[in-house]
């Protein structure tokens, strides 16, 4: 017995779900495949962790579903749990959902599979008069990564048509990095980002303002001017030709990730950018999304422990997300913590990975600038451990989006 | 020195857009030269006639509001250069505005801004700004700045239906670099293009010659085919996106030397010159 995934889907519905390797794509050119009972997840990080995307499909949003983990009896007699662990090349997956119109009107239904214990994803397509064209994908197995990021607790909400999102990017030429979301309780304006105008001399400075009424909900808690990374908006933008949904945007004073998801039922996106953090002296790339260390190992030992890890780490993010002014106190010993734990946080990730699932933190080390992080899913014994700096080097937390 | 000008009207905005989009396109850097009763778009570094080149002229008509200060009383005229794409890019996003306005402004740096105001489908208004980076150039390098003055073209010919010429001029950019373009004052027109292994030619004719071009022609012989040898994309790359119906288009020849082909519409001229190869 392994962990093992199968679903199938409709020519429809695989338009959706190659419009949402497409969006991903933009993001990574790597992609998880990580089934669970709320669906199938595709998640992906940037390279400087500062952009994660995830698509999460329902189980009733394929014709068939299956899925199960692998339940080991480990030596302390603790049950654990071993999920699919799963991690695609962009490049391997991408090509396969090519021509999506074509795709839609000629297949008849697609397969999905893969056990944990093969090596490979086995995609399908039957066609018409008995054609069928199989895709097998080799896979490395990687722990997925999660976010949690509760939309509930941010001050700003906003919904929006794709079409405003659409027509805001156009303005913007492609050698912008950097975009300024500015709100106040009544209008909405995108505007490059005045660091990068002042770099280049021969930047154009673009800004659009929008009437509160063209959204379909504006809520608006503070005045607010976030900086992000703009490329990764198109990727949300490519998704949403797929599905009719609107747009949300949740996010609060800068240097906290900016969350941008849709939601139709029976495909949930969300993508979450890290943001420029408010601080005149800083370098102008956007936060890392921090990577904190977490947690006990013994937390995570129980398979339940999600569940209070994930408590912890909300009341901590709900914590240090009080509505607030621009420039609290709070907010600069925070990013100077936040300065501390950025880089040697990563560089002890990357570095020993036995390591790093000894040390715990304690809450007052988690900055609202981060996305907090947790071991995902449950890896516990010793063996696991070694198996997992043999196999990789990189981040190999879960994480986990919470909409409670 | 001061410029400002509004256009509100919808022909003269699509137009606009349509100069800014043509002069971005044969052109990198753009001189824009504001007059008393025009806009001028001229190539940046234009050193004589050696290199094809692209002159616009927007005369005040289509602006709605139109208030400008020059240098000095005695030089009345401001020249701005900029990086053509940005222009073409600000006046593309006022696709169906209903109002764009152009301000030379200071901020940090002297800027041409771009107004423009949208109406989105609820009928709220959206408001779009562009600051544009200029340099303004100084009174020394403002000659570089005129189109040339030349003598009478030797034939004179109104063009034929766009669409046709565009259609054939890009078949021909297919097979070769060059082609030849031939005009009389008789209204014959012949386009030509040879390679080693295929000669395509296409004969136009009745297309009327403009009547100010009565001059003599070399040898005086009406029948006599003015011919000039030019660079096949240059052409292509101005007879392409060219939507608007001008009210005159024609074309001048000066014989081996040079082509100049001319578009008017309302109170937008264009003006393209291409040299023999």
């Amino acid at each position: 017995m392994a962990a093992m995934l199968k679903c199938v889907m409709s020519g429809s519905q695989v338009k959706v779900f190659g419009k949402a390797v497409q969006a991903l794509s933009r993001i990574s050119d790597e992609l998880w495949l990580d089934p669970s009972k709320k669906g199938l997840a595709l998640r992906c990080v940037n390279s400087s962790r500062s952009a994660y995307g995830c698509v999460l499909f329902s189980p009733v949003f394929f014709q068939h579903y299956q899925w199960s983990d692998l339940v080991k009896m480990s030596e302390n007699e603790l049950d654990t749990t071993l999920n699919l662990k799963c991690k695609l090349g962009m490049k391997s997956i991408l090509p396969i959902f090519r021509c999506l119109n074509s795709l839609e009107r000629n297949i008849e239904k697609c397969k999905i599979f893969t056990r944990s214990d093969k090596c490979k994803v086995v995609i399908q397509f039957f066609y018409r008069h008995g054609i069928k064209r199989t895709h097998n994908i080799c896979f490395q197995e990687s722990q997925p990564l999660q976010v949690i990021f509760d939309k509930n607790v941010c001050t700003n909400t906003l919904m929006i048509q794709p079409r405003l999102l659409a027509d805001a990017i156009v303005l913007f030429t492609s050698s912008q990095e950097e975009v300024t979301l500015a709100v106040t309780p009544l209008n909405f304006c995108l505007k490059s980002s005045n660091e990068e105008s002042m770099d280049l001399s021969n930047a154009v400075y673009s800004e659009m303002f929008v009437g509160s009424d063209e959204f379909d909900f504006f809520q608006i808690g503070m005045d607010t001017e976030i900086t992000f990374c703009f490329k990764e908006l198109k990727g949300i933008l490519t998704f949403s030709e797929a599905t009719h949904a609107p747009i949300s945007i949740y996010f609060d004073f800068p240097g906290k990730p900016l969350a941008l998801s849709i939601d139709d039922m029976l495909v949930e996106a969300n993508f979450i950018l890290a943001t420029l953090a408010d601080e005149p002296s800083r370098a102008s790339s956007p936060q890392s999304l921090c990577l904190s260390q977490k947690r006990k190992r013994s937390d995570l030992i129980k398979k339940k422990a999600g569940k209070n890890v994930t408590s912890q780490a909300l009341e901590c993010i709900s914590r240090k997300a009080a509505p607030r002014r621009l420039y609290p106190k709070e907010t600069l010993t925070n990013i100077s913590a936040l300065e501390n734990c950025g880089s040697p946080a990563m560089k002890r990730v990357n570095g020993d990975v036995s390591e790093v699932s000894e040390n715990s933190v304690s809450n007052t080390e988690e900055v609202p600038g981060s996305l907090c992080l947790r071991k995902g899913k449950s890896e516990a014994s010793l063996n696991y451990r070694l198996k997992k700096s043999l196999i990789e080097k990189s981040l190999i937390y879960g994480i986990s989006i919470e909409n409670s | 020195m001061k410029f400002r000008a509004k256009i509100t009207g919808k022909g003269c905005l699509e137009l606009f857009i349509h100069v800014s989009c043509t002069v971005a396109r044969l052109a990198k850097v753009c001189v824009l030269r504001v007059r008393p009763d025009s806009l001028c778009f001229s190539p940046a570094g234009f050193h004589g006639l050696r290199e094809a080149g692209l002159w616009c002229e927007v005369r005040r008509g289509a602006f709605q509001q139109f208030r400008m200060e020059g240098v000095s009383e005695d030089l009345d005229e401001i020249h701005l250069e900029l990086t053509a794409e940005h222009l073409s890019r600000a006046a593309r996003s006022a696709a169906g505005a209903c109002s764009l306005k152009l301000q030379l402004t200071h901020r940090r740096r002297p800027c041409l801004t771009v107004a423009v105001e949208l109406a989105s489908s609820l009928g709220r208004a959206r408001s779009v700004v562009h600051e544009l980076p200029v340099q303004v150039l100084p009174r020394g390098a403002w000659r570089a700045c005129l189109p040339p003055s030349l003598r009478a073209a030797d034939a004179s010919i109104y063009l034929p239906r766009w669409r046709t010429l565009r259609s054939i001029v890009e078949r021909m950019a297919n097979v070769g670099d060059h082609v030849l373009v031939e005009a009389n004052l008789r209204g014959r027109m012949t386009l030509s293009m040879e390679t080693e292994v295929v000669s395509i030619k296409s004969y136009f004719k009745n297309l009327g010659n403009p009547p100010e071009s009565a001059g003599a022609p070399p040898n005086g012989d009406l029948e006599s085919m003015v011919q000039v040898r030019v660079d096949n994309r240059k052409l292509l790359q101005f007879l392409e996106g060219q939507q608007i119906n001008p009210t005159v288009a024609l074309c001048n020849i000066w014989d081996n030397s040079l082509l100049q082909l001319v578009l008017v519409q309302e109170d937008v001229s264009l003006q393209y010159f291409i040299p023999a190869l």
